[in-house]
């Protein structure tokens, strides 16, 4: 037994200390599961209000990928997971929304045309996606929720005498604004972005980087 | 000091442990899992619930393996030192059940539950809790994305409803939560029937922890040489073993109140 004990705790041991050290799975845990939360897990909604602001979270900068971006259009984020039943729910919705088609694991990222206009849109699936978009995450949670699905809408404002990025997020599958069915959640999420457009064409043309 | 004071102080002291996550006081939070059932949805916890780590891990028919791997790699090396005993001394669900089992003790004494704790049924179902394990938490995950997580009893607990006492008007329920608040009652309920309930018949972490209690170092040992069969172990074990014919039994959470209570003093820790 005492042979038996032993070898089951070197390997073990020896197992979870290669995995510290040779692999990110610390990491992954930490911001995958324990930084974000599933609303679904949570068994909760937050309710939000989608009003556009300039105040990131502690007024930290917008990333850099967002500005870039900001020259094509506005900025649809969308923050999912694996094992989220909420993000299963809106992730057809937003396909539906921009006429895209991905993996819901993939990374990606494409220019769609919405109603005429050019909108980025950055899929972020939080546990198959590199450091910069991750860590984007918080800095756009307005509402300090914490929690996935996270939806974020980038357009531009005019804040005394500067045209400067403007965003609201939502969460969750949107049934705090009273959306029930996936045609309620893309009517409301039509509405957002036909509103950010509307924004992003009232100022763009003050833009630096546009 | 007496020995069910220390395993006392154990469990307070690791409820303070797993609780240091709260934003600024002192806001640890790490990526280490839990080795016990405690929900990363605690607006204080500082780990990961085991369960959703492996959940995640085979997402609809995804597999991850790091994931599969890091929580039965901390289970299994605290399994293979010390077995089953992070439920005694460990769980904060242990700690709330050690505060209900006083009444369930009360229940225990009527006859009907003398009835049903010695029907031979009962030891079967105690499998319930792998078969939610391979069920709820692998299967379901892997083949239709449906995750035992979001109906969890204690993630209800611990997660959602501190959230909800902390952020006063700031969330609404989801579709989940009248499911969850459902199951969450009857576990209520269980616990306050049955000494040890979510341990002895549900806890999917009890079922991953169970099998080292077979080649673990530290156990329970009986000498049943000079044992004189009064049962009185049997009596006050929590959940509900025959001490004297047990060897290694998976069910045993090594509280040691067979140890307290032996008055010939022959069931101790082993540490081989």
């Amino acid at each position: 037994m005492f042979a038996i004990q032993v070898t089951a705790l070197l390997l073990v041991s020896g197992s979870l200390a290669g995995m510290f050290a040779f692999t990110p799975v610390y990491e992954d845990v930490r911001s995958g599961i324990v930084l974000v939360l599933c609303l679904s897990c949570l068994k909760l909604e937050p309710k939000t209000i989608a009003n556009f602001t300039f105040e990131t979270v502690d007024n930290q900068p917008h990333p850099e990928f967002v500005l870039e971006n900001l020259s094509k259009g506005p900025v649809f984020l969308h923050y999912s997971g694996d094992s989220c039943a909420g993000c299963d729910v809106m992730y057809p919705v937003i396909k539906d929304l921009f006429s895209v088609d991905f993996g819901k694991q993939d990374m990606f990222h494409t220019l769609a045309t919405f109603e005429n206009s050019t909108v980025a849109y950055i899929y972020v699936n939080i546990h198959h996606t590199i450091d910069q978009l991750r860590n984007a995450q918080p800095l756009y949670d307005k509402d300090h929720v914490g929690g996935i699905p996270m939806f974020t809408v980038i357009s531009l404002g005019y804040d005394h005498g500067d045209v400067k990025p403007k965003y609201t997020t939502v969460y969750g599958t949107l049934a705090v604004y009273g959306c029930e069915t996936d045609a309620e959640r893309l009517a409301y999420l039509t509405q957002l972005m036909e509103e950010s457009i509307q924004m992003y064409n009232e100022n763009s043309a003050g833009y630096p980087h546009h | 000091m007496k020995l069910q004071i220390k395993r006392l102080i154990s469990q307070i002291i690791l409820l303070f442990s797993a609780n240091l996550g709260y934003p600024g006081y002192p806001g640890l939070k790490t990526g280490f899992c839990y080795p016990f059932f405690y929900c990363q949805a605690c607006p204080a916890a500082t780990s990961a619930c085991p369960l959703r780590s492996l959940e995640q891990s085979v997402d609809k028919g995804s597999f991850t393996w790091r994931l599969f791997l890091y929580p039965l790699l901390i289970i299994g090396f605290l399994g293979v030192l010390t077995g089953r005993a992070v439920c005694s001394w460990a769980c904060p669900i242990g700690l709330l059940q050690r505060g209900t089992g006083r009444i369930a003790r009360k229940f225990k004494k009527f006859p009907i539950a003398r009835k049903l704790g010695k029907h031979k049924a009962e030891k079967y179902f105690r499998y319930t809790k792998y078969f939610l394990l391979i069920s709820l938490v692998f299967v379901t995950s892997y083949l239709i994305g449906f995750i035992f997580t979001d109906i969890c009893p204690v993630g209800l607990l611990t997660g959602t409803i501190p959230v909800l006492i902390l952020n006063p008007g700031k969330f609404i329920p989801n579709y989940f939560f009248p499911v969850a608040l459902v199951i969450f009652i009857l576990f209520i309920v269980l616990i306050f029937l049955i000494e040890r309930g979510w341990c002895r018949y549900f806890c999917p972490v009890g079922a991953l922890l169970g099998p080292f209690n077979k080649i673990s170092f530290l156990h329970i040992a009986v000498n049943t040489k000079d044992c004189t069969n009064c049962n009185v172990c049997s009596y006050n074990c929590p959940m509900g073993i025959d001490v004297p014919n047990m060897h290694r039994d998976p069910e045993c959470i090594l509280c040691g109140k067979c140890v307290t209570a032996c008055p010939k003093h022959q069931i101790t820790f082993e540490r081989r």
